[in-house]
């Protein structure tokens, strides 16, 4: 950066007042702006889920962004990563769930309450092609290590 | 690494203690959270703004360049890999937005398409009574102006760096040469401005 010591220097005092500038046309628009970003689908693959009135699609996004609530809503975990697969017929596959834990958690417990959190808004959203509890497997791995609390904080 | 003298560059993006990092919310918005991505546009918005604003020779396109921009975002977030900061990812699609936009008015497209004697008046007189004007604003009129002025890579560059204060590197990458071509473009436009803006000392 320049060496703006000189406040005399009308470049180098423009240049503060710019920094510190936020113009007007954003405050007015933000709002717009976000909310008509917000409408926009992400370009996303369907999976089917079943009910008692036959096969409907859910938008891949639409599920990660369902799991990824209830992940977020157990204590303690915050999800990172998440990806789901489907097989030739549509129906899920596999969902894979990364997540970050706080320091101190019981691992396998929390692996515990993300399983019957993640089987439950499966269920909830694909009905009777959701994968059985048993068919949804837990890995603990440990892949990094943050001393940031609000990585798992809402 | 900035001197103790320097002022402090715009600083509107850096979160307090108790707000989610950039990393944590890119996180949370990749996988759907609306809330983390109205954090991002709340927090990078101004600056993405100022940016565009100052790229446009038509201002009347901010409003498409950054609507486009937060859709480009929203959607492509969950394709994000980090490899640079968000922060800069956000600069990086702004200004293909504004590329976009800016119609191409010679073969090198890198002049900016104004009118010279306009932007030159809009540089208030160098004698005009102080107190007849709000000092601030004609200064930040006159910077404008200025800035418009230089060719367009020269004036990302610069607002990049004194503005947002981005390291050469990442305007490197937001305007995709290498970093001794933003050194290059920064010792143009930094000598262009202090020439523009002398009359008011």
């Amino acid at each position: 950066m320049s060496d703006f010591q000189d406040t005399n220097d009308p470049l180098a005092r423009a240049t503060q007042l710019l920094r510190q500038h936020t113009d007007a046309g954003w405050t007015v628009m933000s709002a717009n702006i976000l909310a008509r970003a917000l409408r926009a689908f992400r370009p996303s693959n369907p999976v089917r889920g079943r009910h008692d009135h036959g096969d409907f699609f859910i938008a891949s996004d639409v599920l990660v962004a369902r799991v990824r609530e209830a992940v977020d809503a157990v204590p303690q975990a915050a999800a990172t990563k998440i990806t789901c697969t489907t097989n030739q017929r549509r129906e899920l596959d596999r969902v894979t769930i990364q997540i970050v834990a706080a320091y101190g958690a019981h691992l396998v417990t929390l692996g515990e309450h993300l399983h019957a959190a993640t089987v439950a808004t499966l269920t909830d959203l694909l009905g009777d092609l959701a994968p059985d509890r048993a068919e949804v497997h837990t890995h603990v791995h440990v892949g990094d290590v943050s001393d940031d609390p609000r990585d798992v904080l809402r | 690494m900035p001197r103790p003298t320097d002022p402090p560059a715009a600083r509107p993006a850096v979160p307090g203690p108790a707000q989610p990092p950039d990393e944590v919310l890119t996180r949370r918005a990749a996988l759907g959270d609306k809330e983390a991505f109205a954090a991002i546009v709340g927090r990078h918005g101004p600056a993405l703004y100022r940016y565009a604003y100052r790229l446009l020779d038509d201002p009347s396109g901010i409003e498409d360049v950054l609507q486009d921009t937060c859709l480009d975002a929203w959607r492509g977030l969950p394709r994000f890999r980090g490899d640079s900061s968000l922060r800069t990812w956000l600069f990086t699609l702004t200004r293909h937005r504004v590329h976009t936009l800016r119609p191409r008015f010679s073969p090198s497209a890198s002049r900016p398409h104004v009118d010279i004697d306009d932007a030159v008046n809009q540089v208030p007189a160098p004698h005009a009574d102080p107190a007849q004007h709000n000092i601030d604003s004609s200064l930040l009129q006159a910077l404008d102006a200025a800035l418009r002025l230089l060719p367009v890579r020269q004036r990302s560059a610069w607002i990049l760096k004194e503005i947002e204060d981005l390291s050469y590197a990442e305007i490197a990458t937001v305007l995709a040469v290498t970093a001794d071509s933003v050194r290059g473009l920064l010792e143009r436009a930094r000598a262009s401005l202090a020439h523009s803006m002398k009359e008011w000392r």
